[in-house]
């Protein structure tokens, strides 16, 4: 009597014959969940694609203005807050209307021009302006005062030159220093560029933690573990198939994006080896999967496996350099931070593909999330083990 | 029943008028009517998705409903208003053990929280704790947290928080699924005594076709609809025949030929049942040992048959013909019965920290026998499979299992088993034919080998017509020969099965069956199953009782039988009106273990003649009519009870 056919009888050929059986199984049952499809596709496509539309620029802030003056000075200062940074929200008769525009969030600068301003300035008087600026967003409110603040400046400038009777052209023979920087990577500072690739890098990691916590704890949830444990499938043979499946689908997923999605509309660089940055993708989205085992062996639904997932997610993308540059940290979170593979994976994703770097520079960031990742992946294989074996 | 009373509108408790219930578009309940008189017990049988539940708690004013309407006390349920105002007179205990109580509370916690949502006024609250606290056996539990009960001491508590207030009318839905037979038998008895005591009615539920004797009155519901209602003699004539039961050789042989004339025809271990519709028990008699000429017939008899056949019999009215052709695999012979050893236990011993769950447990198994491991939940049914098939390491003792050392080859008896869950465990999301081909490809069939191996189960599980159906919108019945075809497909000689059939409606566990008997006595495959059905028990070739993590009884189910009325005696049925006087004399004189049936008694008796002789002294003293006393065969209920009360009654005499 045999147990086993003949073409089998190798051990290598069976394991892999019970691998191609259990991936296919991941993949069908993948292609089932219609909200997991939809899911993965709104994340690599739309999601990157909103991440380039909203950028923290400063666009068309609503300025409203107090004019006690009605002069043709305090007009033309009026008109210098132009699109695209600003947008005039019209006059209002009562400087404290000012207040209750910032409160309620109509208007986001309020510029406020003195009775007297022209006369002052004819007269060589010192004179002053008020700006009021809503900073609740600290970004926005930095950017809003920061351009009024040079707005008004040039604006008392151009006054002084013309009082003096000197001309723009004169100016050159006065001693001044003429700042010229070049910015290199993404020379027109295109948020567009850095934005959507930043949240592919962390759309990349929550797939990666969320489909094989989902695809084990469904499992879990529907007893079917019960069945593969008493088949002859070791513990590893039930989770490999599960984590190269789903890594396949983030690879499929992030070549989607880059095509479709970075390079057909934002019309991206892509300076380095996409087969480069491929492999590493591949490789941090195997060892992270780690997380999502983890995760699973936690987990008793899918409701608690995706709450422990934020739970996972969010110091993991906070740590990561995505929101908030390393420099900006406080001491002793700079040094966690190379406790987050998505760190090391931001260095290399914006290394190849922004800066065309190559292993030649980036060595280390791969020994470290190598190192880490196959840390993180030994971790939850151990624990599934230890939960199933 | 004996009584042709008029049922004057007073007596009604309960009157359901052509109740409809859809969920969306799926319609849960058709047009069902019945009405539930004040003081009987009256039955909702019927598989899972009958329509039960919904039914319940629209009764219960908690469910809304789409057509017919619904009386309670007279007072028509039309509003959550109307509703309100009956809701104190009855009492609801919804589906599953312990669901409606707080596991983190003590037992007395519980029930003080129930009667402070009813209001039960203080002073009266004391009495009525402890005298359903001794009613139950729970008073020893009090202080200990719900979470830590056993299920069925579970389900005793939710009854008593459910009757704190002193309802009319209670309602309970499956209170007796997942609960061991005494636990079971207590629950029983519990009701018997609210309804003698206090002329409660109630409107019970179950799954357990074994148990509609109990009811006054049922309804059996099937697909949202009543097949049939009334008195179990009035269900029994909707499908008149008689149950013809006999041994023929070969067995193989004789089920070909009947399955060819009979739709309803099943091997019960190494008896053949059969249903005669519209026969009288002669005629009956002679049609089938024409049907079976030239092969040995020996002990037939007719006898009145089972409701479970006649609800069968009614279900395969209803559907038209038998949608699958039954399965004919005549053989001229039986196989001789395998001597291999396909199974061997030998004093296996499992411990859970410092708690034995496995104590000391051996038995053989054959190849071709099938094999039952009955017990309680908890008694290690489960713990002694895992452990047979590798999963869980014994702490002591030795095994094999298809010819492997189940100490240290746990790996190649997984590759030479068969094993199908107790909860459904394939992939819902996937087809049939997917299913198979997984777990074909896991269990070592090769390319060349595929199409051929999945091609013999689909056929042997009758699942041609639905292998490319996603497996999460078939019925539970075809879900089930899906698992075991899986369990197959690797032609396997050991399968583990564990409470393959719940869940499953009659006729499926029926086709089920037909499958194992196929395949034990065709392909002398050996089967160790469990199962909480104690009719399923009977198809058994072998049993073995569990209680405790012990084996407590190892024996044939007929042996075990025979032993039962050697010890305990002949159990005797008892028709007679009226049934509760009947039930409380016969208390008073010392017949503790009298049990009610419906509107029958059981009770256990040694000598038959002179027992009969003095109940119906005993009856007619005071003044009740006795209609008849008859000796009844034992089922395996009868055994599985009594030995586990012996085990008890010897361990508190120690």
């Amino acid at each position: 009597m045999k147990f086993l056919d003949d073409d089998l009888r190798g051990r290598v050929g069976l394991w892999l014959w019970r691998f191609w059986a259990m991936m296919l199984k991941e993949l069908i049952q993948l292609g089932r969940d219609s909200l997991l499809v939809f899911a993965i596709t709104y994340l690599f496509l739309f999601d990157v694609y909103m991440a380039g539309n909203v950028g923290m620029n400063l666009k068309n802030a609503v300025v409203t203005v107090h004019d006690a003056d009605h002069s043709a000075a305090s007009r033309e200062l009026i008109y210098r807050f132009q699109p695209p940074y600003f947008k005039l929200g019209g006059e209002m008769a009562d400087g404290r209307a000012g207040q209750r525009l910032l409160d309620t969030g109509e208007a986001l600068v309020v510029l406020d021009i003195p009775p007297r301003f022209e006369h002052d300035i004819q007269s060589g008087k010192p004179t002053a302006v008020q700006v009021q600026v809503d900073a609740a967003n600290t970004v926005l409110g930095f950017l809003a005062a920061s351009y009024s603040a040079q707005i008004i400046g040039q604006y008392g400038f151009d006054q002084a030159l013309a009082r003096l009777g000197v001309s723009a052209s004169a100016l050159e023979n006065v001693p001044m220093i003429r700042d010229e920087h070049r910015v290199w990577y993404n020379p027109n500072q295109k948020d567009a560029w850095f934005m959507p690739l930043s949240e592919l890098l962390v759309v990349i990691t929550i797939m990666a933690i969320m489909l094989p916590a989902a695809a084990a704890v469904r499992e879990k949830e529907r007893g079917t573990i019960e069945q593969l444990l008493v088949t002859p499938l070791s513990p590893i043979q039930i989770l490999l198939p599960k984590v190269v499946a789903m890594t396949l689908v983030i690879l499929l997923g992030t070549a989607a994006s880059i095509l479709l999605v970075l390079h057909g509309v934002f019309d991206f660089p892509m300076k380095g080896s996409l087969a480069l940055f491929f492999t590493v993708t591949a490789l941090y989205a195997f060892t992270t999967s780690g997380l999502g085992i983890f995760i699973s062996t936690l987990a008793r639904n899918l409701a608690q496996a995706a709450l422990l997932a934020i739970l996972v997610l969010l110091p993991m993308i906070f740590l990561s350099g995505a929101w908030t540059p390393p420099e900006a940290m406080p001491a002793g979170l700079r040094e966690a931070m190379v406790l987050s593979p998505l760190y090391y994976f931001i260095e290399m994703g914006y290394g190849i593909l922004l800066k065309g770097a190559g292993l030649d520079i980036l060595w280390d960031s791969l020994l470290g999330l190598a190192l880490l990742g196959m840390t993180i992946f030994g971790l939850g294989v151990w624990r599934f083990r230890r939960q199933f074996g | 029943m004996g009584q042709a009373a008029v049922v004057n509108d007073d007596a009604l408790v309960v009157r359901v008028q052509d109740f409809v219930k859809r969920y969306r578009k799926r319609t849960a309940v058709e047009g069902v009517s019945l009405a539930i008189r004040r003081g009987e017990i009256y039955g909702l049988i019927g598989p899972d998705g009958a329509g039960k539940s919904s039914l319940m708690k629209a009764v219960a004013g908690v469910l809304a409903f789409e057509g017919g309407y619904i009386e309670i006390f007279g007072q028509t349920i039309d509003s959550e208003a109307a509703a309100e105002r009956v809701k104190g007179r009855l009492g609801f205990m919804p589906q599953g053990l312990g669901l409606n109580l707080y596991p983190e509370l003590s037992v007395e916690e519980n029930i003080d929280f129930f009667a402070e949502l009813r209001e039960v006024p203080k002073a009266e609250l004391q009495a009525r704790k402890l005298r359903l606290l001794a009613m139950t056996r729970l008073e020893k539990f009090r202080d200990r947290a719900m979470k830590q009960l056993s299920g069925g001491m579970k389900q005793k508590l939710g009854l008593v928080c459910t009757l704190i207030h002193e309802p009319e009318l209670i309602i309970l839905d499956e209170p007796t699924t997942g609960v061991d037979p005494v636990s079971r038998r207590d629950f029983w008895a519990i009701l018997t005594q609210l309804l003698r005591e206090r002329g409660v009615t109630a409107l019970v539920s179950t799954a357990y076709l074994d148990e509609a004797e109990r009811f006054a009155r049922m309804a059996l519901l099937h697909g949202g609809r009543v097949l049939a209602e009334g008195t179990p003699e009035a269900i029994l004539d909707e499908a008149p025949g008689s149950l013809v039961e006999f041994v023929a050789a070969p067995q193989m042989e004789a089920l070909a030929r009947l399955r060819a004339r009979f739709a309803n025809v099943e091997a019960v271990g190494g008896r053949i049942r059969v249903f005669v519709p519209d026969g009288q028990a002669q005629a009956a008699l002679a049609e089938v040992r024409a049907q079976l000429d030239g092969l040995a017939v020996e002990l037939a008899t007719a006898s009145i048959p089972s409701l479970e056949d006649a609800f069968i019999a009614l279900l395969q009215r209803q559907r038209g013909e038998n949608e699958e052709a039954p399965m004919v695999a005549g053989l001229k012979e039986d196989p001789p019965v395998g001597d291999g050893v396909a199974i061997e236990a030998r004093g296996l011993v499992r411990d859970f920290d410092h708690f034995r769950a496995v104590d000391q447990v051996s038995f053989t198994v054959r190849q071709g026998e099938i094999f039952g491991l009955l017990g309680a939940n908890g008694a290690g049914k489960t713990t002694v499979i895992k452990m047979l098939t590798g999963i869980l390491p014994p702490t002591g003792g030795a095994g094999a299992v298809a010819g492997a050392d189940m100490r240290h080859a746990g790996q190649a008896i997984k590759e030479r088993i068969g094993y199908v869950s107790q909860a459904f465990s394939l992939y819902q999301d996937m087809t049939v034919r997917e299913n198979l081909r997984l777990f074909a490809r896991i269990y070592g069939v090769s390319r060349q080998n595929l199409d051929a191996r999945i091609g013999r189960v689909v056929e042997l599980a009758r699942l041609g017509k639905v292998c490319n159906e996603i497996v999460g919108r078939l019925p539970m019945g075809i879900r089930q020969r899906l698992a075991l075809a899986s369990a197959l497909v690797h032609g396997p000689r050991v399968l583990f099965l564990d409470e393959p059939t719940s869940g499953v409606d009659p006729i499926g566990r029926r086709r089920f069956w037909e499958i194992l008997v196929h395949l034990a006595r065709v392909e002398q495959v050996a089967i160790l199953l469990t199962t909480h059905y104690m009719s399923e028990a009977e198809h058994c070739d072998h049993l073995a009782l569990m209680y405790a993590g012990k084996v407590i009884a190892d024996d044939t189910p007929q042996a075990l039988k025979d032993a039962l009325v050697r010890e305990a005696g002949q159990v005797l049925d008892i028709a007679a009106e009226p049934v509760l006087p009947a039930l409380e004399a016969l208390e008073q004189t010392g017949l503790a273990d009298a049990a009610l049936f419906g509107r029958r008694i059981h009770v256990l008796a040694h000598d038959v003649t002179a027992a009969t002789v003095r109940i119906r002294g005993i009856l007619e003293g005071k003044g009740i009519r006795v209609e008849d006393i008859a000796p009844r065969a034992p089922t395996l209920e009868d055994v599985f009870v009594w030995r586990i009360l012996e085990r008890e009654r010897a361990e508190v005499a120690r």
